[in-house]
């Protein structure tokens, strides 16, 4: 690579992503300045001033901490499950062998294609005979059932490579096919462990869909946010407020752990690393 | 394999010849305990939702009122409905132009990055990352860039460009709502097919690339013949990737326009909710949610042979 290449390189792509993020940055300022300066637009410079003001009003005039507290209670139930119920699966699958594996396993990996529309209106109507509407339950559920679909294949993918000789070792030793996922896989696999959780909770804590059709008292904060986006509110700064905070955490976990969603982007449908 | 035994002696202080128990060396007890939890909940919210999906596509099931069994009655109807048609070719246009933009920009970028990878990690976190930005907030922000007046970004640059003349209520008028969306939806999405077709090039072996200098092959051959061939796995995935999310989109249309106006913006994905869950058609609602399913599954026809092959 000669100089003249990579300088001209880095330059043209920055410039770019700057572009790209100027949507964000816009947010960022329209939640620190004060509305009455940006009524032509946040990027307006003629009278420049931060305020936090919005920062501490907003949790008077939305019930954001209660949103926050229901997302976080959404994604950690959902994320835990996932993360118990799947590598479990996963090792019986890998492993174990007993009638109906092939068919069972095959109709779980391929599952990742079904859009979540085809869940809305069964669940509705399974909900609401059953007194689940309005239950954190009623998106947990689904949230942790759809997983499985990519889920189960990304740790079985993991654990193609896992060395036999540990499973074999522990059965000579007597250790049963339980102890053997406990002691043996378990602490053996957390890499695809965390990553699965970590896709999970991002997934699970951006969705709005379904807890914007189950959730009516207590609900998570995107469906918070899109109540107030649709409400025509002149206060763009408060709004703003609570868009970073519903964006926040999974970003933070997104930038810090990028690296695992292209593997589980290739997971989803079927390439290995 | 017979089961190994110290000397004849039981170990455990197990008797010897005692059956397997359930929770005990049987594989099959222990492969069922390990799974039910997961078989119980995916079959509650995978198995159950898509064969009702199909059975409450066949019945006429409004609100509360019990379904009764209608034959293929809704899906004429639904092929009849002028707006179900029109959320078809809207569905189509929305698909390909998203996957195409987004992937095109990607697939592009990520070509450009590989040529400096180091100097341009950062920026490439930087696309991705409104990626993992909720669609939700994603929609909350570009209705702010798309707003009528000058207060919003688009109508404000074109008027510091002098194009006043051009400024228009970009969501509120039906020719141009459907392209907005498209480009507010293909930010979101870049990041994915920029990740996968980037970390396709990196697989390439360095000697590759200097094998080809060595015989003095010029960068647009290198280009040609080793950069953009051996890019095509994740431009693959990323292809695949995003067209079934932008079959399935649902949030951002929901915050940006809602479908209008005048529906001029709903996709199939947004006329199943719309039909069920505001009109409460459900047995209805449930056919357009078919027909969705079938376009999902034909697009995806090479990616469950793949996995399905790979998987057992």
């Amino acid at each position: 690579m000669n100089n003249r290449r990579s300088l001209w390189i880095p330059v043209l792509v920055g410039a770019l992503a700057v572009l790209w993020i100027i949507p964000l940055v816009g947010l960022l300022l329209t939640s620190l300045r004060p509305p009455g300066d940006i009524t032509q637009g946040w990027w307006r410079l003629d009278n420049f001033s931060l305020t936090l003001d919005a920062w501490r009003s907003v949790w008077t005039k939305y019930p954001l901490a209660a949103a926050f507290w229901t997302s976080f209670k959404l994604t950690v139930l959902s994320t835990l499950g996932t993360m118990l119920l799947a590598p479990a699966a996963a090792y019986a699958f890998q492993f174990l062998s007993f009638p109906g594996r092939r068919l069972i396993l095959i109709v779980i990996v391929n599952a990742f294609v079904l859009p979540q529309q085809v869940v809305i209106i069964p669940l509705f109507t399974l909900w609401r005979d059953t007194g689940l509407i309005d239950s954190l339950w009623s998106c947990v559920i689904p949230f942790v059932g759809m997983s499985f679909a990519w889920s189960v294949f990304l740790v079985k993918n993991f654990l193609e490579d896992f060395p036999k000789e540990l499973i074999e070792a522990a059965k000579v030793d007597g250790c049963t096919p339980l102890g053997t996922f406990w002691y043996v896989v378990l602490p053996n696999a957390l890499t695809p462990i965390a990553a699965v959780g970590i896709l999970q909770f991002l997934w699970c804590w951006n969705s709005m869909l379904l807890p914007m059709l189950y959730l009516r008292s207590e609900v998570p904060l995107t469906v918070l946010l899109a109540r107030v986006a649709g409400s025509f509110e002149p206060n763009l700064d408060q709004q703003s407020v609570a868009a970073i905070i519903t964006m926040a955490v999974p970003l933070v976990i997104f930038i810090t752990f990028q690296r695992y969603f292209t593997a589980g982007a290739s997971s989803r449908t079927g390439g290995k690393e | 394999m017979a089961e190994p035994t110290t000397m004849g002696i039981p170990r455990d202080g197990q008797e010897g010849g005692r059956k397997p128990s359930f929770f005990g060396r049987s594989e099959i007890g222990a492969a069922y305990v390990l799974l039910l939890p997961m078989l119980v909940l995916f079959g509650c919210a995978v198995v159950y939702p898509l064969i009702d999906t199909i059975l409450l596509s066949f019945t006429d099931l409004r609100g509360m009122a019990p379904g009764k069994w209608i034959g293929l009655r809704n899906y004429t109807t639904l092929f009849g409905d002028s707006n179900f048609r029109a959320a078809l070719s809207t569905t189509i246009v929305w698909t390909l132009v998203v996957t195409a933009l987004s992937v095109g920009i990607g697939w592009g970028l990520a070509i450009v990055c590989s040529l400096a990878p180091r100097a341009t990690l950062v920026f490439r976190v930087m696309f991705f990352a409104a990626y993992g930005v909720a669609e939700t907030v994603s929609g909350f922000i570009w209705l702010g860039i798309f707003r009528p007046n000058t207060s919003g970004l688009v109508n404000a640059v074109l008027a510091g460009i002098g194009l006043d003349g051009w400024t228009n209520a970009w969501l509120g008028n039906v020719s141009t709502a459907l392209w907005c969306l498209m480009a507010a939806y293909a930010w979101t999405q870049v990041g994915l097919p920029l990740m996968t077709c980037f970390a396709s090039i990196q697989t390439i072996p360095k000697t590759l690339f200097e094998a080809a200098y060595i015989d003095g092959a010029r960068s647009t051959s290198i280009m040609r013949y080793i950069v953009l061939p051996l890019s095509m796995p994740g431009l693959r995935v990323a292809i695949f990737i995003n067209l079934l999310n932008a079959l399935r989109a649902f949030d951002m249309i929901f915050v940006l326009t809602g479908g209008g106006p005048v529906r001029s913006t709903e996709t199939i994905g947004y006329f199943m909710f719309r039909e069920s869950m505001l009109q409460f058609k459900l047995g209805y609602g449930a056919a357009a949610t078919v027909v969705l399913l079938l376009a999902v599954v034909v697009i995806s026809i090479p990616a469950i042979i793949k996995r399905t092959a790979e998987a057992t």
